[in-house]
C-alpha cells in the first residue's frame, strides 16, 4: 500500500480539529482556576456551583459535574470530526484503522452480549462508554469528574431503566405484567423491588466507585503531607515544607482510581446496561408474536 | 465558592445528563458510526466490483486460451498433413527420376550395343571385302590370267570363314 501523501489543507484541518479538542479542555482548567477559593484544606464535597437557575420544582445550579459534561462531549464532537476526516475506501490513514477496529469491536461486543436484534444498540452503548470513560478521564488534567456527582450517573440509569422497560413492553403490557409473577407468583413483591433496583444499583456503583477513588486519594495525600511534616519539618529553610512523602504514592492511586477504575466503571456500566436490556426483552414472544401479525394480515 | 452535597438528588441535572447522554449518541451515530459505515459499503462494493472483473478477465482468458490451443492443434495436424504430402510428393519424383534414369541408361547400352553389332558386322563385310579383293588382285597377279572371279570368290570366301571360325573360336 503506497504511502498517504496530506496536502497542507488536509493537516490545517487536522490541526484545527486538534486544536478544538484541546480547547475545551483548556477552558475548563481556566474555570476551575478561576473558581477555586484560595484556601485549600481538606475537604471534601460535592461539584462546585458557578451559577443557579430558577427553574419550577427545583433550581437548578449549574455546577462543574454539567459544565465538564459538556467538554466532554465538545471534545468528542470533534475528536469523532478528527478521526473521520480524510476516510477513504481504498487508502485508509493509520487512525482510520484504529477507527474501524474500535468500531467493530464495539459492534462484536453489542451483538455478542445483546444478540442480533440489538445491533442498532452499538453507537448507544458506545456513547455510553466514552461518556463515562472520558468523564472519569477527566479528573487527569485536574477537573471535577462529572460521574462522581449522583445524579450525572443518575440521569444514565435512569434512561437505561426507561429502555429496558420499553423493550420489556414490547410484548405488550400484559405481558409485561405477567413477567413478574414468574416464576412463581408469590415473587412478585421481590420481583418488582429488584425492578427499581436495577438503576439505583447501577448509579449508586459507579458514582460510588469513582468518588471514593477520589476522597481516598485526597485523605491519603493529606495524610501523607501530615507524616512529611513531622518527619521533615525540623529540615532548615524550605527544605521543611516540601512534602516529601507525597512523591510517588499518590501518583500511583491516581493510575489506579482515575485510569483503571474510571475505564473499569465505564465498562461495567456499558455492560450493565447492554446485559439488562438484552435479558430483560422477551425476545422469542417478540418474534412469535411478529409472526402471529404477519400471519393474520397474510389471511386478510 | 458555594458547592453542592456529595449526595444530592436534583432533577433538572439527571434530565440534563440524560440529555447530554443522547446528544452524544447522536454525536456518534451520525458522526462516527454513519460515515465508517458508508466507508465500508464503498469498499465492499469497490471489492465486489474488482471481483467481478477478475471474473470476467479470468473468464475471457480461458476461453482465448481454450480457442489457441484449438487453433495449435490444427496447425499441428495441418503441418503433419503438409509434411506427409510433401515427402510423398519428393518420393513419387525420385522413384521417377531414378526410373527416366534406367530406362535412359538400358537405352542407351542397347543402343551402343546394337551400334557396336552393327558396327561390327559392317567391318566384317568390309574386311571380308577387302580381303576378297586383295586376294584376287594377289592372285590375278600370280596366276597373271584371268580366273574366273566367281569360283575365286567362292574358294577364298571359304578361306575366310575358316579364318573367321579360327578367330572365333580363339576368343
Amino acid at each position: 500500500m503506497k504511502k498517504r501523501k496530506y496536502s497542507a489543507k488536509f493537516k490545517a484541518v487536522d490541526a484545527f480539529l486538534i486544536a478544538c479538542m484541546i480547547l475545551p479542555i483548556l477552558f475548563g482548567i481556566m474555570l476551575y482556576v478561576m473558581f477555586t477559593p484560595e484556601s485549600s484544606g481538606i475537604e471534601i464535597s460535592g461539584a462546585r456551583i458557578y451559577f443557579t437557575l430558577n427553574t419550577p420544582v427545583q433550581p437548578l445550579p449549574i455546577t462543574e459535574s454539567q459544565v465538564n459534561s459538556w467538554i466532554v462531549i465538545i471534545s468528542v464532537f470533534f475528536l469523532c470530526l478528527y478521526l473521520t476526516h480524510g476516510l477513504s475506501a481504498t487508502n485508509p490513514t493509520k487512525r482510520q484503522h484504529i477507527v474501524e477496529w474500535a468500531l467493530e469491536q464495539t459492534k462484536k461486543l453489542v451483538s455478542d452480549n445483546m444478540g442480533e436484534f440489538f445491533d442498532e444498540f452499538a453507537p448507544f452503548v458506545a456513547a455510553i462508554m466514552m461518556l463515562s470513560a472520558f468523564s472519569s478521564l477527566i479528573t487527569l488534567v485536574g477537573l471535577y469528574p462529572p460521574t462522581s456527582d449522583l445524579n450525572v450517573v443518575g440521569g444514565w440509569a435512569l434512561l437505561v431503566f426507561v429502555l429496558i422497560t420499553y423493550y420489556k413492553f414490547k410484548c405488550g403490557a400484559v405481558h409485561y405484567l405477567k413477567s413478574f409473577a414468574e416464576p412463581v407468583a408469590f415473587l412478585t413483591p421481590l420481583n418488582v423491588i429488584s425492578e427499581f433496583a436495577t438503576p439505583v444499583s447501577m448509579a449508586f456503583r459507579h458514582y460510588g466507585n469513582i468518588l471514593s477513588g477520589s476522597v481516598i486519594s485526597v485523605l491519603v495525600a493529606a495524610s501523607l503531607q501530615e507524616l512529611s511534616k513531622i518527619i521533615f519539618g525540623k529540615l532548615p529553610g524550605f527544605l521543611g515544607s516540601i512534602p516529601f512523602l507525597q512523591i510517588g504514592l499518590p501518583a500511583v492511586l491516581s493510575i489506579y482510581f482515575d485510569v483503571f477504575s474510571g475505564l473499569l466503571q465505564a465498562f461495567i456500566f456499558a455492560m450493565l446496561t447492554m446485559l439488562y436490556i438484552s435479558s430483560g426483552f422477551p425476545e422469542e414472544d417478540y418474534k412469535a408474536k411478529l409472526l402471529k401479525k404477519s400471519a393474520v394480515k397474510a389471511n386478510t | 465558592m458555594q458547592s453542592s452535597e456529595v449526595i444530592s438528588v436534583n432533577i433538572w441535572q439527571m434530565i440534563i445528563s440524560i440529555l447530554n447522554l443522547l446528544i452524544l449518541y447522536a454525536i456518534l451515530k451520525k458522526l462516527l458510526f454513519k460515515p465508517v459505515q458508508n466507508m465500508l459499503v464503498q469498499r465492499q462494493n469497490i471489492i465486489k466490483t474488482n471481483f467481478d472483473n477478475a471474473k470476467l478477465a479470468e473468464a475471457e482468458a480461458e476461453k482465448s486460451k481454450k480457442l489457441y490451443e484449438e487453433k495449435l492443434g490444427q496447425a499441428d495436424t495441418e503441418a503433419a498433413q503438409i509434411i506427409k504430402d510433401a515427402k510423398q510428393k519428393a518420393e513419387r519424383k525420385s522413384d521417377k527420376i531414378i526410373q527416366n534414369a534406367k530406362d535412359k541408361a538400358d537405352g542407351i547400352v542397347s543402343q551402343a550395343k546394337t551400334d557396336a553389332n552393327l558396327e561390327y558386322q559392317k567391318v566384317q563385310a568390309d574386311i571380308r571385302n577387302e580381303i576378297t579383293q586383295v586376294s584376287t588382285m594377289l592372285s590375278e597377279k600370280i596366276l597373271e590370267r584371268e580366273i574366273n572371279t566367281d569360283d575365286h570368290r567362292k574358294l577364298i570366301d571359304s578361306f575366310i570363314e575358316n579364318l573367321g571360325d579360327d578367330y572365333d573360336s580363339d576368343q
